[in-house]
């Protein structure tokens, strides 16, 4: 099928052969080239929209109140006639999305269907409505080719339609964006134009992806074809599955002494050392810390955790895991304990919220508790982040150790971090002030394993005085009068403009 | 708030005499030191040299006193005086790095001829008149500055940058090579001029005459043995009424809460989390740790500091609605990570096949650079922050770190492990250099597995192989011996 469906079937074939001939053109001189140029920069008017977005995140360290509102900008590429797609960091945290199509000056109201900040894609939904001329779908069908130009498009605030070009340099699995995951990525190089925020990359005709991140080597990432397709038909039925997590670590196994220790015969020459497995995530259940992960469904793993993949060359292993939706199967083959083992196993994922410190906290109001002017608050990356440029080594070491070794360890116990983050100064928490970035062990003798632990505790030992709250690390307790808390509360909330005293899912 | 130490460049003195008496110049000297320090991620190696001036003054028993800082890592200290062209060398007989005081011996006794020993006063009176001697830079000449004592409070000492002490802030210019020079009020010396403070102008510093008087009592018997503490964490949280009313404290008592009760230390057995301690010798303690001494308010700890270590102070502490008094010897009680910064000493280490082990310290943490507590690995920046709670190893003596890697083929494929903890071989617990070198010494086994904090994987070195590529590494890289530690002779 072509890029517009049944009505160009034609005109795709002929623009495939026109781009046979383009090829050999290339060889012979690279002026040919740039005058074979397929524009379809007036097609795509009909297919891309440009998204103004107003965002309006929380304060971390105030969770009650709205951060100041900021303005940013994305392009849509539809995929039906009022859906679009852009990439999740260009709305998280949005708070009003409006649309702007060629050939009509009113804004159209704009919401997010659905959101996956691991394939960094959202689908907006366009108010029909206000829609006066149905969008022209897209498909993204093109196929990867190494070294091939590439021409991508957008639209402009005023309506403009833009477009550039640079070269498909390699395919590529790691971390972009805010992702916990590492996905794949197409890399287009010496770009015309810094691109970034959603634009339509294309082969000739063909949807290739769309732009999710630039660098200033002229380089950027493209959302390839394969990762949107599975999104969308993810999407498509009932409900999201989303793509499959690793849920496990791994170490480059190039050491020969670690390979004579681990007894590893000489047939098996590659390999990955798993150095720790998670209590979430695909490989959580059924991998231990020491097993050499020798293959995934029949790809070999070299040392360095690579594999061959057929089109893309070496590629990560993550993605024989991210590139998947959660509920297929996964085969694993291992060297454990002196012999090699064959394991079947499910591909899972997790939401960010089911992390013990989740990775990302967006599009939500933070987690908080108020009591006594303490504010008690479920810690994530997010609030870490807070701190500003350095906040890695700004942060309390025992916080940050949460986030860098237990971050996708939640257990039945332990849920999650909840951290004193400030005392409000007030009568009831006089000689507390000052306390601050603390873990919190238990209230009343509780141990809190999670938010809603926080209430409940707060109810227990109803004949004492004074509610209890103890923390990790030898720090002071916190002792809290119950028979003045209820005006204290009041009080503090008054004097500091708190409006809710407190937030849990 | 950064302070700054006042050491600096060498100048020529020439002749002035101040008109008060004594004749403050027959007493202050100049002090012109060469130093090298140790370089601690390869400690078998020094450093560039250094030179420094700063000042010090003649007291009692032909003896020179001057800040540690001043002659700290020294390898050649000369000492002038004001008018006389002839450099009399000099060595460090006593050095406190905790108080930043030393004491140095002239060979040259005839050094002392013509010379007056000053004495010392006592705590100054905040707003009276001072004058600081010295040979600061701005010229040639000895120098005198004359101010108020603005206040006189706790603070950290940056010499050492961990230990906190009673220091005297004066408005008197205190400025780079004024360090070690006495501050003088009625003929006698009141105060070291030692530090400033680099973001405020006319904030001086200088250590009064109680930590100088401990230091010179310690010294006594021949050795420097340090201050002490009592080896417990403490929370003014007594201001709140429910937390002293949860803690069974009568309302009309004041006092300052234990949080934690260090390991191995003398107060173990005696101390314990949630007591409340109201009384330390004959000193009552307010709700904010403060006791009266010397007329006005001061930490409670300024009552240890007045204690040589063996002796004991008398605590009156509430526990569970009881109040108890207990005798409780002070002793030197330092973490396991020391936060204090080192000098003289070489540090000890291991180098087995080309993998360096050091003692984890604030100087090793301090080669990452001026942001070093932002730069460094998470769990060395973890183990030095808490490493007191993090600890439950009673036998741990220092954590040992694999500082660098000297490239060879037995190695080569340790990088990711370096500036990590090392945690066992052989699944033998590492808490010393000691315990590394006597797993290094065991030639029984095929494999030393070398396990580390914070890291799954093993590091596996065959044993064999390791001790021939030993000696040709220890060659190559001009490393003097493998393995320098406590147990060296």
């Amino acid at each position: 099928m072509g890029i517009y469906g049944g009505q160009n079937m034609k005109q795709t074939k002929n623009v495939k052969l026109l781009f046979s001939v383009l090829l050999f053109a290339a060889v012979v001189s690279s002026n040919a080239c740039a005058k074979g140029r397929i524009d379809m920069t007036e097609k795509m008017k009909d297919s891309i929209v440009y998204l103004q977005i107003s965002y309006c995140g929380y304060e971390q360290y105030q969770p009650w109140k709205n951060k100041d509102i900021t303005e940013g900008w994305g392009v849509g590429c539809a995929i039906a006639e009022n859906q679009v797609i852009t990439t999740a960091y260009n709305v998280a945290n949005a708070a009003v999305i409006k649309a702007k199509r060629f050939g009509q000056n009113e804004f159209i109201p704009a919401k997010i269907k659905i959101v996956d900040y691991e394939s960094n894609l959202a689908l907006i939904e366009l108010d029909p409505n206000a829609l006066k001329k149905a969008l022209v779908p897209l498909k993204f069908n093109a196929k990867y080719e190494k070294g091939i130009e590439v021409n991508f498009y957008w639209l402009s605030s005023t309506v403009q339609a833009y477009s550039g070009r640079g070269y498909l340099d390699r395919a590529s699995v790691d971390s972009y964006s805010i992702a916990f995951s590492r996905t794949l990525n197409f890399v287009a190089a010496n770009i015309s134009d810094l691109t970034g925020n959603g634009q339509l990359y294309c082969i000739g005709t063909e949807p290739l992806g769309i732009a999710c991140w630039s660098n200033s080597n002229k380089e950027a990432g493209i959302i390839p074809a394969e990762v949107i397709n599975r999104f969308i038909s993810d999407e498509n039925d009932d409900t999201y599955n989303g793509t499959g997590a690793v849920g496990f670590l791994t170490t480059r196994l190039l050491d020969p002494a670690l390979r004579k220790y681990l007894k590893l015969p000489q047939q098996i020459q590659n390999g990955v050392y798993v150095s720790d497995v998670y209590t979430i995530g695909t490989g959580s259940d059924v991998l231990k810390t020491g097993d050499v992960l020798v293959s995934i469904d029949g790809f070999e793993l070299n040392s360095y955790g690579r594999f061959i993949h057929p089109k893309y060359d070496a590629l990560f292993f993550d993605y024989l895991i991210t590139g998947k939706t959660a509920g297929e199967k996964i085969t694993f083959n291992l060297w454990r304990d002196g012999k090699s083992e064959k394991i079947e196993a499910l591909v899972k994922n997790f939401d960010v919220s089911q992390m013990l410190v989740p990775w990302y906290d967006l599009d939500s109001q933070p987690q908080y508790f108020i009591i006594g002017g303490c504010i008690l608050q479920k810690l994530t990356k997010t609030y870490l982040e807070a701190r500003g440029a350095d906040w890695a080594g700004k942060a309390e070491p025992h916080i940050y150790n949460y986030l860098l070794n237990e971050a996708f360890k939640p257990t039945e116990t332990r849920k999650a971090i909840i951290v004193l983050s400030y005392v409000l100064p007030g009568n009831i928490n006089l000689g507390y002030h000052g306390l601050s970035q603390l873990v919190i062990d238990n209230i009343n003798g509780m141990k809190i394993r999670s938010m809603k632990d926080i209430p409940v505790a707060l109810t227990l030992n109803p004949e004492t005085k004074y509610d209890v709250i103890e923390f990790e690390l030898d720090q002071p307790k916190i002792i809290l009068d119950r028979a003045t808390m209820q005006s204290a509360n009041l009080t503090i909330a008054k004097t500091y403009g708190i409006d809710k005293s407190a937030n849990i899912k | 708030m950064k302070k700054i130490l006042l050491v600096l460049t060498a100048l020529l003195p020439a002749g002035i005499c101040p008109a008060q008496p004594p004749d403050i110049s027959k007493s202050v000297v100049m002090i012109q030191t060469v130093k090298q320090g140790y370089d601690y991620t390869t400690p078998w190696k020094q450093k560039s040299t250094t030179a420094g001036t700063g000042s010090g003054f003649i007291i009692a028993g032909n003896r020179i006193l001057t800040n540690a800082h001043n002659i700290s890592d020294n390898r050649y200290i000369i000492i002038k005086k004001e008018n006389i062209a002839k450099k009399y060398p000099a060595n460090v007989e006593f050095i406190g790095h905790d108080c930043d005081l030393a004491v140095l011996k002239v060979y040259d006794e005839s050094f002392f001829d013509g010379t007056e020993s000053l004495d010392f006063g006592d705590l100054p009176k905040v707003n009276s008149t001072v004058s600081t001697y010295g040979f600061p830079l701005g010229g040639a000449h000895f120098s005198v500055t004359e101010g108020v004592i603005s206040r006189i409070q706790t603070d950290v000492y940056v010499h050492s940058g961990a230990d906190s002490h009673l220091v005297i802030q004066t408005d008197a210019a205190i400025n780079p090579g004024n360090s070690g020079g006495p501050v003088m009020q009625d003929g006698k010396v009141i105060g070291v001029a030692f530090q400033g403070m680099l973001a405020a102008e006319n904030i001086g510093y200088m250590i009064p005459t109680t930590v100088i008087k401990h230091f010179l009592q310690d010294v006594n018997d021949g050795r420097y043995d340090g201050f002490d503490s009592l080896g417990i964490t403490l929370f003014t949280g007594l201001h709140n009424d429910s937390y002293k009313d949860f803690l069974k404290i009568p309302a009309d008592t004041q006092g300052i809460v234990v949080i934690s009760v260090m390991l191995n230390s003398s107060a173990e057995t005696i101390l314990q989390k949630d007591d409340c301690i109201t009384r330390i010798d004959n000193y009552d303690i307010d709700n904010d740790g403060m006791i009266m001494i010397y007329g006005t308010k001061h930490h409670m700890s300024e009552a240890i500091e007045q204690k040589q270590i063996g002796q004991a102070v008398t605590l009156t502490y509430w526990r569970n609605g009881q109040k108890n008094t207990t005798e409780l010897p002070i002793q030197l009680n330092r973490p396991v990570f020391e936060y204090a910064r080192l000098y003289d000493d070489p540090p000890h280490y291991v180098c087995f096949a080309g993998l360096t082990f050091i003692s984890a310290s604030r100087n090793f943490l301090e080669t990452w650079g001026r942001d070093w507590i932002k730069d460094i690995p998470h769990i060395l920046r973890y183990l030095f922050s808490d490493s007191q709670q993090l600890n439950k190893d009673r036998l741990r003596k220092e954590y040992v770190i694999l500082s660098e890697i000297l490239p060879d083929e037995i190695n080569a494929y340790g990088d990711s492990f370096l500036n990590k903890p090392l945690e066992s071989i052989n699944d033998t617990p590492v808490r010393s250099l000691d315990d590394v070198k006597k797993a290094f010494e065991n030639k029984d086994a095929d494999f030393y597995i070398l396990k580390f904090m914070n890291s799954d994987s093993p590091l596996p070195i065959e044993a064999k192989k390791a001790h021939q590529r030993n000696e040709i590494i220890l060659e190559k890289y001009n490393v003097p011996t493998w393995a320098f530690t406590e147990d060296k002779i």
